[in-house]
């Protein structure tokens, strides 16, 4: 098979002056859920910053209850953000949306979902699913609906792509109807797309072919990408620059390679450790890391991770780190690259420290 | 139209209400055909008995009874369908609106059908209809529906709930779709089944509340319904006067029409809801009696613990028999972990089950054997089975921690296997319980706590200690992580293999991450289309593939080290596995497969190196020898 260099393209520097405007900045994200009756409430995405550049893919890794679909959907407007400020493409995006200025809004941010099955109207064809985005957005003109919904099946490898319009998503396989998705993401000729976990449903055997298409498209048309995972190795296949969720905060955002390579945040540091490794030993290391995610509803006063850090100081409990910049394009939010607050001692001394930074 | 079809050849009672409806609205169209006289017509001698001139009879009044059956059926069947289509337009209109805009109007419309609910039915209508009193069939229908559509829409606004979360709504919304054309074209759709059910049910209401007003004599009485038929029936003193048929008749009507109705609905059930019927019974063999099993002389010094001979097994669907396990011979030594790995489909979980014997209808074992310690699984009847399962071997599932009970606290959970297997002392059971928390690593005041109060997973490591709760000697554990997020994951592996350790139980693990495998197990086989292709010491696998497909599978995920490169995933997709693959079943997807030998021949699975062996013509040019391709 041929080795290409699938990552051998400029990574975006969305603060260059000559550079167009990064495809999204979001500035203090913030979404707070009010659950159940009571009014308790869940803060699902705690004041996230970061930015997407042109035809870049931004990985964004975190477990379940991170909140890295939560900003998905609040790009998405699913959700309204509770405060914090987004721009698309250099223009700001108002918090409400509504009507036409909504469906405009929608034509350049598209989303992947996760699961193929669920994702698609199993009483429409592939044709009709297709052909809706063109209508809404203004792209089909009489006659050529059929010829552009070809083109779209085509264009993700569903060839030809007039045999699949007429079919229902149960008559394809699950790796044919995230192409599809794919495609409906296409249609509307998106600037940025949503990928949330698009190949975590699939097979181990199509799941490289999803993500290549993806790095195809967005090679071919320059689109820019979030993409969503649990999955370390994924990312960092698919990403340019990888962002790292824990308990709603952006923890570690930096170069793909530096971030997987030599994290430097602890729970990243944790989350590789973690990760499948054929070449390693099981229980080479173990995980000096007790507990689970906290209560969103609950959170720890200072640093998310502080209960479970072996490499805790008391100034984590005091307050949130910030995030201290680590290498070039490279952030983590951890008092240990401050060397003052360093060399406190240790706050949990029983989690004996695995590895130092 | 089609889906009435279907609904109709797929379930008997359907198409038997249809006939009946149907028969009863031809009474009703055909009314003048099937009579000469009219209903109202008083031109007859009183109380005369059925036959002759009159089928059923004339009244206290002289009206023939037959006509007014065939007239009555069309105003209460008028009646019936009216109420029934506005009700269920009402109810759809609100419940799906409820559920698409969610927040105050939801709550608006909850509270509204809530009221609607507690009002108590009949009084109700009888106050409705003193109020709409004169105003004719109209008004009654409007009171009807006023009083039925309140059912449906809760039903439905909590299935539109549910529906409303689905991503392919959501994939709608992001795509720009406007809110009208999400509730017609997308949701409305996906729920025409419970939309048709709630129209028979408040179609069947009406016909009964209209029956009950006429009885009560709220209705327009002048008008001829069947229950307007029973009121003056009642009033004039039909069965003092031995008139039965007066009575039997419309009564009859309204008791067939409303089994009709009900039937059609229990059909839109069967066929919306298939429920696979359940025999809670020990999978089927079917392998015929061999004369005398063949004494296999202990060739492998060590005794395996799990000795797994040329099973077959699958699944007896209506379009015959599918083969997912194909003549697999595999053994697990004690204390040894097996990994099993392969796509979906692969059969690998399939014939997991069929050698624990717990292949639920309509799987089936087609042949072959399966002994644990020497004892042929695959014999036993279900007494001697319940005694071996879980005491000698138990089973943890992908999404098993949804076998715990919510309603119970997880100690009984955990006694529970025990006193089933005779441990009934509750110091014994006690101290059992907090031991295997320890093992498995869960605080000991878990065992108080309610499912719903642990994580996922905690639970899945509950679900653990209730598997290791009798010290079995094998586990097998399939996919026992895959719902779990990594550092979960990881953790509870690290509990499963130093549990593994300390009590030297073997396992095996069933999964598709295969570099999850090669890190975790003594040996790994590779199954593929329900074959297994190669089988090797794990760190063999890894470093030497044999298969192409192992080698592809390997490749399939991307490291966490070294290049950034472009990597292939397997293009095309494993066979039919309703057909004879009397060829090596991975041909076609192989690159380097050699034509005239692989696609004609099937590979045997021959040893290549000491403990490594793989069934591939690359490697050995042995053919297998197809056994079962005869029969």
């Amino acid at each position: 098979m041929p080795q290409t260099e699938p990552h051998a393209r400029s990574t975006a520097k969305p603060n260059a002056a000559d550079e167009p405007a990064p495809a999204l900045i979001l500035e203090g994200l913030t979404k707070v859920f009010q659950v159940g009756r009571s009014g308790r409430s869940v803060t699902a995405v705690n004041n996230v910053t970061l930015s997407i550049g042109r035809g870049e893919v931004l990985g964004l890794v975190g477990e379940s209850g991170s909140g890295k679909s939560t900003i998905a959907r609040l790009i998405a407007h699913l959700h309204e953000p509770t405060s914090g400020a987004m721009c698309l493409a250099g223009k700001p995006v108002p918090r409400q949306l509504r009507g036409r200025a909504l469906t405009r809004f929608r034509k350049d941010v598209q989303m992947i979902f996760q699961d193929p099955f669920a994702s698609l109207n199993p009483l429409h064809t592939i044709g009709y699913t297709l052909a809706r985005p063109l209508e809404i957005h203004g792209f089909a003109r009489k006659g050529n609906v059929q010829a552009q919904v070809s083109t779209l099946l085509d264009r993700v490898g569903l060839s030809p792509g007039a045999s699949y319009a007429a079919k229902r998503p149960h008559e394809l396989s699950g790796g044919q109807r995230q192409r599809v998705v794919i495609a409906r993401a296409l249609a509307a000729r998106p600037e940025l797309i949503l990928a949330d976990e698009p190949t975590s449903a699939l097979d181990v055997s199509i799941r490289l072919d999803i993500m290549n298409l993806l790095l195809d498209l967005r090679d071919q048309e320059g689109l820019s990408m979030l993409f969503i995972t649990h999955d370390l190795a994924g990312a960092r296949y698919m990403s340019d620059r990888i962002a790292v969720m824990y308990a709603g905060y952006l923890v570690e955002i930096g170069p793909a390679e530096r971030v997987i390579g030599q994290p430097q945040m602890p729970y990243t540091q944790l989350l590789k450790r973690a990760a499948p490794k054929p070449e390693g030993n099981l229980n080479a290391g173990g995980l000096e890391a007790p507990g689970e995610i906290p209560d969103l509803a609950n959170l720890p006063p200072g640093c998310p991770f502080e209960p479970r850090c072996p490499h805790a100081r008391a100034v984590c409990r005091a307050g949130l780190p910030r995030m201290y910049d680590v290498g070039a394009g490279h952030q983590a939010r951890c008092i240990l690259h401050d060397p003052e607050l360093a060399a406190q001692p240790l706050l949990h001394p029983a989690l004996q420290p695995h590895a130092t930074l | 139209m089609k889906g009435l079809l279907t609904i109709l050849r797929r379930s008997p009672r359907a198409a038997f209400g249809v006939g009946l409806l149907a028969a009863l609205l031809l009474l009703a169209l055909l009314a003048p055909l099937l009579t000469p006289y009219s209903p109202t017509s008083q031109a007859f001698g009183t109380w005369l008995k059925p036959g002759g001139e009159h089928l059923l009879g004339t009244t206290a009044l002289g009206q023939d009874i037959w006509s007014q059956l065939v007239y009555g059926a069309r105003l209460t069947l008028l009646i019936g369908f009216t109420a029934g289509l506005v009700a269920t337009a009402i109810g759809t209109a609100l419940g799906l609106s409820a559920a698409y805009f969610g927040g105050r109007t939801d709550e608006a419309i909850n509270v509204l059908i809530n009221v609607f609910l507690v009002l108590p039915g009949l009084p109700l209508l009888i106050i409705a209809s003193a109020f709409l009193r004169g105003g004719g069939v109209w008004s009654i229908i409007l009171v009807i529906a006023l009083t039925g559509w309140a059912w449906g829409a809760r039903v439905l606004r909590s299935q539109a709930l549910a529906l409303r979360n689905r991503d392919f709504v959501q994939a709608a919304i992001v795509s720009g779709e406007r809110p009208a054309r999400i509730i017609f074209a997308e949701m409305l759709p996906n729920l025409a089944g419970l939309i048709a059910a709630g129209f028979f049910s408040t179609a069947l209401y009406a016909v009964l509340s209209e029956a009950a007003l006429a009885f009560l004599g709220m209705g327009d009485v002048s008008q001829v319904t069947w229950g307007t038929m029973m009121y003056w029936a009642q009033a004039r003193g039909a069965l003092l006067q031995g008139a039965w048929w007066w009575v039997a008749a419309p009564g009859l009507c309204i008791a067939l029409l409303g089994t009709a109705f009900a039937l059609v609905n229990f059909g839109i059930d069967e066929v919306t809801n298939p429920r696979v019927i359940h025999e809670a019974r020990a999978t089927r063999v079917l392998r015929r009696n061999r004369a005398a099993p063949q004494a296999e002389p202990a060739l492998e010094p060590p005794q395996p613990l799990l000795a797994i001979r040329h099973l077959s097994a699958g699944y007896v669907t209506p379009q015959g028999p599918v083969r997912a396990v194909r003549d697999v011979t595999l053994s697990v030594a004690p204390g040894e972990f097996l990994g099993l790995a392969g796509e979906s489909g692969c059969g690998k979980s399939t014939l997991a089950f069929a050698a624990t014997r717990l292949l639920d209808a309509p799987g089936v074992v087609f042949d072959g054997e399966a002994r644990l310690a020497g004892q042929d699984l695959l014999a036993l009847n279900p007494a001697e089975l319940r005694r071996v399962r879980w005491k000698d071997y138990s089973l943890v599932f992908q999404a098993s921690m949804n076998i715990l009970n919510p309603v119970l606290r997880i100690r009984e959970q955990v006694y529970d296997a025990m006193q089933a297997h005779g441990v009934q002392d509750r110091g014994r059971l006690e101290a059992r319980a907090r031991e295997l928390f320890a093992l498995v690593g869960i605080r000991e005041d878990y065992l108080n706590a309610y499912p719903h109060q642990l994580s996922g997973g905690m639970k899945q490591r509950v679900v653990i200690a209730i598997a290791l709760a009798l010290e079995p000697k094998l586990v097998v554990m399939d996919e026992p992580t895959t719902a779990l997020d990594v550092v979960v994951q990881r953790q509870i592996l690290q509990e499963i293999d130093a549990v593994r350790k300390r009590l030297g139980i073997s396992i095996v693990f069933i999964t598709h991450d295969l570099s999850l495998l090669v890190e975790m197990s003594d040996r790994i086989a590779i199954m593929y289309a329900g074959e297994v292709v190669e089988e090797a010491p794990a760190h063999e696998l890894y470093a030497q593939p044999k298969h192409p497909y192992t080698r592809r599978l390997m490749g399939a995920f991307p490291p966490l080290e070294g290049p950034r490169e472009r990597r292939e995933g397997i293009p095309g997709r494993p066979p039919s596995l309703a057909q004879d693959i009397p060829y090596c079943p991975f041909f076609e997807r192989c690159p380097n497969h050699l034509p005239g030998t692989c696609d004609v021949f099937k590979p045997a699975r021959v040893e290549v190196t000491s403990g490594h062996s793989v069934a591939c013509f690359l490697h050995s040019p042995a053919v297998k020898e197809e056994a079962y391709a005869a029969d």
